[in-house]
């Protein structure tokens, strides 16, 4: 997955539902040093009785915003949907550099 | 055409030959057969110039197909499924803690704050009959789980009951057995059974603290670490212990997320186990609460009770008194004794 371009990434999910997994696999599939990198990472857990949904925003480097739902994507979806915008961003910075 | 060999070579050779604890004999004493010079082919059954009881494998006989497991041995998945049954069975109070991405040093770093904190915790004081309780802080400890052997030792745990499969003429009921396996294939999760809540927080990279008894003192303080809340668990202070500011440290805090508990074969989430750690004096303070409840109510039932009778007996003491005076001269004393009996 590529990292590089994002900012913020804000999670809120049930640990006790099977359906907030992808949401909880998200994290760990961000680098060891992302804070470091300035990405900023928001957690919120919520309590075992609640029935919201699991939410997943990601921030990138050019202000945009996704709002990925992890429930019905799944990790892969996630990340393909992560990585379609990123590439773009690469794409950009690639000609910039160059 | 079926096979010349109907099972394997150990079992056959295992169920034919008696094996005897006085056996030197390295090579398989089969192999002795040939020695008695007949050229035809020889079968078993005709009469074999050694006899049976004398064959015997030795104790130490590897079978050429199934060789030793070259991992080592905490890392094979039949101990690994042993220890973590064993774990669960033992171990009270489990938190659930995923961790993403975390470098050696982070937990090195991590570990290392968890023991300085847990070195604080005062000692346990004596109880009522005089036994001071373990010190469980040296016993806490913090690991990555295998959570595909973890949710399934869990299963064993919940499902598979050794009691129940007594009668049966399958003797094997050990955690490894097939008793076991059938039991937790065949069985039907519920989403209300301990297993049924703890599966969904076992999922991804997840670490365990686990805790050798339920000491709520011991859980405050990894919590304080480990997931600081700040109005009961605050983190550690700065100038109390600085190497939990350290960076490194502070990056691996980070990434630890407290998921949830097992306490009591019972899953919690994260406000119950604070609740847990938040229990003052740990299982002592909460019996201290029951019997004060208790010693003050049967302190207001014996006063509300005693009032009564201590009004009259106030009441007739102050007549006997008020007629001793009356009376002055104890002309009336006869009176005012059997009034007050009255």
């Amino acid at each position: 997955m590529i990292t590089r371009f994002i900012t913020e990434v804000n999670t809120r999910f049930n640990p006790f539902s099977m359906r907030s997994r992808a949401t909880r696999l998200f994290l760990s599939y961000l680098p060891p040093n992302a804070r470091a990198t300035g990405v900023q990472i928001n957690m919120t857990l919520l309590p075992r009785a609640s029935a919201e949904p699991s939410t997943l925003s990601v921030k990138f480097k050019d202000g945009k915003e996704l709002k990925l739902d992890g429930e019905t994507l799944g990790i892969k979806g996630i990340i393909e949907e992560v990585d379609r915008h990123s590439r773009a961003l690469q794409k950009q910075a690639d000609l910039a550099d160059g | 055409m079926p096979p010349r060999l109907t099972c394997s070579a150990r079992s056959s050779i295992g169920r034919a030959l008696q094996r005897t604890t006085a056996s030197s004999t390295r090579i398989p004493v089969l192999v002795a057969q040939g020695t008695a010079g007949v050229t035809s082919r020889q079968y078993a059954t005709t009469g074999s110039p050694v006899p049976l009881a004398g064959l015997r494998l030795p104790d130490d006989y590897i079978p050429p197909t199934q060789p030793p497991s070259a991992r080592r041995p905490e890392q094979r998945k039949a101990q690994l499924l042993r220890a973590y049954t064993a774990m669960l069975r033992s171990t009270p109070l489990i938190l659930f803690f995923q961790h993403n991405n975390l470098t050696a040093v982070e937990w090195a770093a991590v570990r290392r704050e968890l023991r300085a904190a847990l070195a604080e915790v005062p000692p346990p004081v004596a109880g009522p009959d005089g036994v001071v309780p373990a010190d469980i802080s040296s016993s806490i400890e913090l690991q990555v789980l295998r959570t595909r052997m973890f949710s399934v030792a869990c299963k064993i745990v919940d499902y598979f009951k050794a009691e129940d499969q007594v009668h049966k003429s399958n003797a094997y009921t050990h955690d490894l057995s097939k008793t076991a396996y059938e039991t937790i294939k065949g069985a039907t999760v519920d989403e209300s059974s301990t297993y049924g809540q703890i599966s969904p927080l076992i999922i991804g990279p997840v670490a365990a603290v686990t805790f050798p008894s339920v000491s709520p003192a011991h859980l405050a303080a990894v919590l304080k670490v480990l997931a600081p809340s700040p109005p009961t668990f605050p983190a550690p202070t700065r100038r109390k212990s600085p190497g939990y500011h350290d960076p490194i440290a502070q990056s691996g805090f980070h990434k630890l997320i407290l998921v949830g508990g097992r306490i009591e074969n019972k899953a919690f989430d994260n406000d119950g186990v604070k609740w847990v750690g938040g229990i003052e004096g740990g299982l002592e303070g909460l019996r201290a609460q029951l019997v004060y409840l208790l010693q003050s109510a049967g302190l207001g039932l014996t006063a509300a009770l005693e009032g009564h009778s201590k009004g009259l007996w106030l009441a007739l003491e102050g007549r006997r008194t008020q007629l001793e005076e009356e009376a002055n001269g104890g002309k009336k004393e006869s009176d005012a004794a059997s009034e007050t009996s009255a």
